[in-house]
């Protein structure tokens, strides 16, 4: 047993982490405020191979793995510069299509994912279908050999600034009974797609949206692999999902807990710096034991997904998004509280993270949802919904 | 185009350096190791340069056993491969010993160009190219911030105080940069990937026909006698505003000649 990472790991996360402080908080501070997209860093990172390090080399890829991937998230995210569309674009879209699309499909989209020179979201959630996924009504319909996609999804990151959109709907004859996914990569373009802005509370240059499917005719091909292929098939881009989410939340809290201990040690109140309190250093020491213990627990999900074991791959994500989202909401907190009220200023920039950090606890699948599973699943108890 | 980087692996300059007790030499156990900030635009002139001419790019390090790591941080830019001299008999050797050792691994080395950073963030002696200049009888051009070559002539835009120097030599020539000269690159993915498969020849003393009482501390031209943390930040001096501030503070500038 090893718990150190690869050389190869260390050095991306070195190579990654330089990359990110030449852009840093500076930069995203300014492209949010100025509503722009974060082009620069996205084709930067993807031309550097970061982007695509998961999908295979014969697709363009770097060969590696989600772990890999998550990385290279965790890194800009410490950096002040998180990539939220990492979480979609690559790490499912391109986990889905390397593990079940045809070679047409993994050819024609795995290549410009890697390099970011395309980047195809992701679309599962529905007004009526949040948590109960079962519940999924977008449906694809065959006319002749084309399909016709009609429904609608909410809380879909990045749909301005993707080409594609990989739509999880269902196939019309499976309208009822359990769910039997069918996946479709829907241009963002393509005539009967409309989407709209959910205004947020997250100041972010990545923006969520509503988007509606007005009989969007789809060739063949639309359909990722197999409209039989079900669940697995979706699982395939929900593992690495909630691995990212996991990986994201670990970077906003780096980056918080960074800035809480060097304000702890610089700031001097009562001739001596803040941090010599045990009340401020207490838990600051907390926040890093719970940190690295969700730090672990990401690293181990990945090392399980990336393994190829997809059933033990589901607990460990879930672990793994449950203790990152956890840790990183105490630690922002608890960063904000050890800077006074210079902690809700713009200058220090550590309130603007309250609410980013929030959200790693709901999405991209709820805390309750994650000890629902586990008290089913893991601990054999009964099903309470 | 074949184009030979001089890289060294040495203490992270942002962090507190000292020196062994025992010894007097840098004392590496205690830092963090890096590769030598310059040396990293060097490496970038150089592929830029292989790039654009066609051509390779060959690390060189002398260094203890752990400069691997530097190597393939090294590697990881994008040059093709790298030789690492390494013996126990170096520890503590000095500027002239050192070139005496590299200018030995550039003799079994087939090289147009030796490139390297202007100076090392430990030793600072900015001697080495010169040194080694010498040694192999070629021309060295050194502080660049610009560097072109044309056929055999290479010109350099030497960096001064008040601006720049333009010096040409006929290749082979050994050329030191500063960090003005280029913005170094990331390693790609692929790259890092790749630095661990790239060879990395090692040459010990007894390869190079050096003998070890050439070399190491024992031997040095130079020797430390001495040395002592440097002193504390003293406190500044506080002026107390009661009517005439303004004057004392331009009394007190005036006393240090800031104005």
């Amino acid at each position: 047993m090893d718990f150190r990472e690869s050389e190869e790991r260390q050095a991306l996360r070195e190579a990654v982490a330089a990359l990110g402080a030449k852009y840093g908080v500076p930069y995203m501070r300014e492209k949010t405020r100025a509503g722009e997209k974060t082009h620069e860093l996205w084709a930067e990172a993807g031309q550097l191979g970061y982007l695509g390090v998961n999908i295979p080399t014969e697709h363009g890829g770097g060969g590696g793995g989600i772990g890999d991937l998550a990385a290279v998230c965790e890194e800009l995210g410490a950096a002040g510069c998180p990539l939220l569309l990492m979480v979609v674009s690559p790490a499912i879209c391109g986990s889905i299509i390397s593990r079940y699309g045809t070679d047409d499909q993994r050819k024609r989209w795995l290549p410009p994912i890697a390099d970011g020179s395309y980047t195809m979201v992701f679309a599962i959630t529905e007004p009526d279908a949040g948590s109960n996924a079962h519940l999924i009504a977008t449906t694809g319909r065959r006319d002749g050999s084309d399909w016709v996609l009609r429904g609608q999804k909410v809380f879909i990151s990045g749909v301005d600034e993707a080409q594609s959109v990989l739509v999880v709907a269902r196939t019309e004859d499976a309208r009822t009974g359990k769910l039997k996914p069918a996946l479709y990569v829907v241009p963002t373009d393509a005539p009967g797609v409309t989407y709209q802005q959910i205004e947020m509370e997250i100041a972010s240059p990545e923006k969520q949206f509503q988007l509606f499917f007005d009989d969007v005719r789809l060739p063949a091909d639309a359909l990722v692999g197999d409209e039989d292929a079900g669940l697995l098939q979706l699982f395939a881009g929900l593992n690495p999902e909630r691995i990212m989410a996991a990986a994201f939340a670990l970077g906003i809290a780096r980056l918080a807990l960074d800035k809480a201990v060097d304000y702890a040690k610089t700031r001097t109140v009562f001739k001596q710096p803040i941090g010599a309190h045990q009340a401020i250093a207490h838990p600051l020491a907390q926040c890093k034991i719970e940190l690295e213990q969700a730090k672990l627990m990401t690293q181990k999900a990945a090392w399980v997904y990336d393994s190829g074991d997809d059933m033990a791959a589901g607990e460990a994500a879930n672990m793994a998004k449950y203790a990152a989202g956890e840790a990183a909401v105490r630690i922002v907190d608890q960063a904000v509280q050890t800077h006074g009220g210079n902690g809700l200023t713009a200058e220090y920039g550590v309130g603007g993270l309250l609410a980013a950090v929030r959200a790693t606890r709901i999405a991209p699948v709820s805390r309750e949802m994650i000890l629902n599973f586990v008290a089913m699943h893991t601990l054999g108890l009964p099903k309470s919904y | 185009m074949k184009i030979v980087v001089l890289v060294k692996q040495v203490p992270d300059s942002g962090e507190e350096r000292t020196l062994r007790a025992d010894d007097k030499t840098v004392d590496r156990d205690a830092a963090t190791k890096r590769m030598n900030e310059l040396d990293e635009h060097a490496i970038e002139e150089a592929l830029k340069l292989a790039e654009a001419n066609g051509g390779e790019v060959t690390l060189l390090t002398m260094g203890p056993g752990d400069a691997t790591d530097t190597i393939r941080k090294a590697l990881s830019m994008g040059p093709d491969k790298a030789v690492h001299v390494s013996d126990d008999a170096l520890h503590g050797s000095c500027a002239i010993a050192t070139s005496k050792v590299l200018a030995a691994a550039l003799g079994k080395l087939e090289w147009d160009l030796v490139l390297c950073g202007a100076e090392s963030t430990d030793g600072g002696v900015q001697a080495l190219p010169h040194m080694l200049a010498e040694r192999l009888g070629v021309g060295a051009v050194t502080g660049a911030r610009k560097v072109t070559v044309e056929g055999a002539t290479v010109t350099v835009e030497r960096q001064t105080d008040e601006g720049y120097e333009v010096l040409q030599t006929e290749g082979p020539a050994i050329v030191s940069v500063w960090d003005t000269i280029n913005e170094p690159r990331y390693p790609s993915f692929k790259l890092i990937m790749a630095a661990k498969k790239k060879p990395v020849e090692s040459f010990a003393l007894a390869d190079l026909g050096v003998s070890a009482d050439e070399v190491g501390l024992a031997n040095a031209t130079s020797q430390v006698l001495e040395f002592a943390p440097k002193p504390p930040r003293q406190a500044g001096v506080k002026i107390t505003d009661e009517g005439e501030g303004g004057a004392k503070l331009v009394e007190y500038l005036a006393s240090e000649k800031f104005v």
